[in-house]
């Protein structure tokens, strides 16, 4: 008998074993070290308490807009059960046949998850009425200051203080102008701030000038829309006044271009101290933790024209690839993962914020400079979920080239956005 | 003509034994590039099923600037890095035919670069081209030129990827030198005997000689410069103001970013024309230019 019970014990862990669901979890190799740890933690946990199943996490090639290591495994039938997208393109995903639609899993569930998330988090995972991802993380933009290269221009650094609200674009460039230095033959070494790096993307200063980028009502992408144009001419404006091929020299001597993310945080031009002023995310406080840069700095609000207060917010999301072999248990660590559970694994190990709204009220998450950025977020706007996402994105990239290139007047380049993406756009209004 | 019994038996045991080879060709080459066309002709996203648009994509291929940007950078390329690949091969080839000891150390180096992926030689080659500290624009200042910023100025940023394909020209190199090798030491002689001068011998023996290799090493450019892709994806992503966006580059943006499979498919078929087109002429033109008749 004492020599069965080893047997039994193999052959009942074995039959266990065998019971099990393996689930596979892609996340793109864009996440970053830190990121990729709280994920991980999160998995452990869901694995610990949900024996049945084992989700297996890889790191597969991707970014932001792409997928393409996505597309042909699902096309094969050897594609993930869960991936991490970005948030701003589920629509175009599932307006292309690529994602499972949720929202009979939900009903299934007999859950209204519409009132857990963020509103525009919310907004950002349907398609057509339907679900088809769950909301994760979110984030919210800021400009972050380097003290000690303030003072040393004789800026004082206090005129930045969050607690004087937002400064004018006009304090700006008197701040970033006198901080700028060139070398004998008139190349920049050091410049204040140069708007298009890291997060000074077209929606940072569309949305700093009230700019609308979609009009709901005529189903109409606007990049012409005045506050939109007025964003766009700030940075033409900004390059033409320190001249533009030599700002562009500066960049491309200081910094990977385009940002692929390739290039070492402690090599970038703010941490290098070639740049006194940049605009980033909130997680870029983890960033700056871990490279210690040896300088003091803060963080305040995005400049503005009018010393409004602005910030974007975008965010990833969880999704179910078509064709999954296991879309049950995919849904369930879904379910969990975008839930509060998982969600608060990555609020205390990344410093982003939960799109699960009862996380946010949770002020044990938050302290020091994320409280700043946590208070931003009423003031945050978001990119318009469209299914032409990462086609408008693209575009609106490439007008803002022809802004700091001072090859086209905002007006033209925009137009230009409207017209290669708005035909686009019009094969889904109804 | 009838084929004998014997023909016929001989001809089915050819045909099976190349069969592995028909049945790849078929399978991986022919159906692909047909299947390619019918998507051509469809709006199609890569999962839902395709719809017939007949020839939509190809009228929107006509109106959609970025796809004619896309034509232009390719064929400044090709235009470029063609002949460029063939004159520094044929250069990399008489260094690499020098007799001198240590040729064998020229030879590996000259030959190595090309042993790298591209990817990795354009990720060295992002710190060549940096405006104030890269290997470029040191010699240029050397020379007293002005620096350029090769990779953020539309201008620049395609020559930067023709100067970059040069490093691959080593493995063309190899077949060169082969060809130059087989020239008959007796024609050289000959040559010598009538007092023709190092140059002389080059320009009437030996290039003559070597054009089946240039026509070889042409055909095989032009249908990877069409296709250059990678350098413009690591270096650039298209950029600055679409300045490296080629036609690769669009057709894999709108396929696997944009969701617009069909409009890609149509592109691809359309380059795959071009390439055939350029081909044939090449070929046609061999003619005048090509000489087999002593190898």
């Amino acid at each position: 008998m004492r020599r069965l019970i080893p047997i039994l014990l193999a052959v009942t862990l074995g039959g266990l074993a065998f019971a099990q669901t393996q689930l596979t979890f892609w996340v793109p190799s864009l996440m970053n070290t830190v990121e990729r740890a709280a994920i991980q933690k999160a998995v452990d946990a869901f694995n610990s308490q949900n024996p049945d199943i084992v989700v297996n996490i890889q790191v597969v090639p991707g970014s932001e807009t792409e997928a393409t290591k996505l597309m042909t495994a699902v096309q094969s039938g050897t594609g993930p059960d869960i991936y991490y997208l970005d948030r701003f393109t589920v629509a175009q995903r599932a307006a292309s046949g690529l994602l499972t639609d949720l929202t009979p899993y939900m009903q299934k569930e007999g859950v209204d998850l519409s009132s857990d998330y963020l509103p525009f988090a919310w907004a950002e995972v349907q398609f057509q009425g339907n679900v088809y991802g769950l909301p994760f993380d979110t984030d919210a933009r800021a400009l972050y200051y380097n003290k000690d290269m303030l003072q040393a221009a004789g800026v004082d650094p206090s005129q930045l203080d969050p607690m004087n609200g937002p400064i004018s674009i006009d304090q700006l460039i008197q701040i970033a102008d006198k901080v700028n230095k060139t070398d004998s033959t008139g190349a920049y070494t050091q410049l204040g701030f140069v708007p298009w790096l890291a997060q000074g993307w077209g929606y940072t200063w569309g949305f700093a000038y009230h700019g609308k980028f979609f009009d709901k009502a005529t189903c109409q992408v606007t990049p012409t829309d005045p506050g939109v144009v007025a964003g766009y001419k700030f940075v033409y404006d900004w390059a033409k006044r320190l001249d533009p091929q030599k700002v562009q020299t500066f960049v491309n001597t200081y910094w990977e271009w385009p940002d692929k993310g390739d290039m070492p945080d402690s090599q970038r031009p703010f941490m290098t101290q070639h740049v006194a002023m940049t605009v980033q995310g909130n997680w870029y406080l983890s960033t700056l933790a871990s490279v210690n840069p040896g300088f003091q700095w803060g963080v305040t609000y995005i400049p503005t024209p009018d010393k409004s207060k602005t910030s974007w917010s975008g965010g990833w999301s969880l999704v179910i690839p078509k064709g999954d072999k296991n879309p049950d248990a995919a849904y369930k660590f879904v379910r969990y993962m975008a839930g509060e559970q998982g969600q608060r694994f990555v609020v205390e190990g990344v410093q982003l914020f939960p799109t699960w709204k009862a996380l946010l009220d949770d002020s044990s998450l938050y302290s020091g400079q994320l409280v700043f950025f946590k208070d931003l977020l009423p003031y945050s706007n978001s990119r318009p979920p469209l299914p032409v996402g990462a086609l408008y994105w693209d575009h609106l990239a490439t007008a803002l080239q022809a802004m700091f290139l001072n090859s086209q007047t905002p007006e033209a380049a925009l137009q230009a956005v409207h017209d290669a993406v708005q035909p686009q756009m019009a094969t889904f209004c109804k | 003509m009838r084929l004998g019994r014997l023909q016929q038996r001989k001809l089915r045991t050819g045909l099976l034994f190349i069969s592995p080879w028909i049945m790849g060709f078929v399978l991986f080459l022919a159906y692909p590039v047909v299947y390619n066309f019918w998507l051509g002709l469809t709006r199609f996203s890569g999962f839902t099923t395709p719809v017939w648009v007949g020839l939509a994509n190809y009228r929107a291929m006509l109106h959609d600037p970025l796809f004619w940007t896309s034509i232009y950078n390719t064929m400044y390329y090709v235009v470029l890095a063609v002949p460029i690949g063939v004159v520094v091969a044929i250069l990399m080839a008489l260094a690499m035919h020098q007799r001198v000891r240590e040729v064998p150390i020229y030879r590996t180096a000259l030959y190595l670069p090309a042993v790298a992926p591209v990817f990795a030689l354009s990720l060295v080659f992002i710190w060549f081209l940096n405006p104030r500290y890269g290997l470029f624009n040191y010699l240029l200042t050397l020379v007293h030129l002005p620096a350029v910023n090769w990779l953020g100025d539309p201008t620049w940023t395609k020559l930067a990827m023709v100067m970059l394909a040069q490093l691959q020209a080593g493995q063309y190199a190899l077949v060169f030198l082969a060809a130059i090798r087989a020239v008959p030491i007796s024609l050289h002689e000959a040559a010598v005997l009538d007092g023709a001068n190092g140059w002389q011998r080059f320009r009437n023996v030996t290039l003559p000689l070597i054009t089946p290799v240039i026509l070889y090493d042409i055909i095989i450019g032009l249908g990877l410069g069409l296709q250059i892709f990678v350098p413009a994806y690591i270096m650039t992503g298209g950029g600055p103001l679409n300045a490296t966006m080629f036609n690769a580059l669009y057709i894999y943006k709108n396929a696997f970013e944009y969701s617009r499979m069909g409009y890609a498919a149509a592109m691809s078929g359309t380059l795959f024309i071009i390439n055939v087109v350029l081909a044939v002429l090449v070929f046609w033109s061999s003619r005048y230019w090509v000489h087999y008749e002593v190898t």
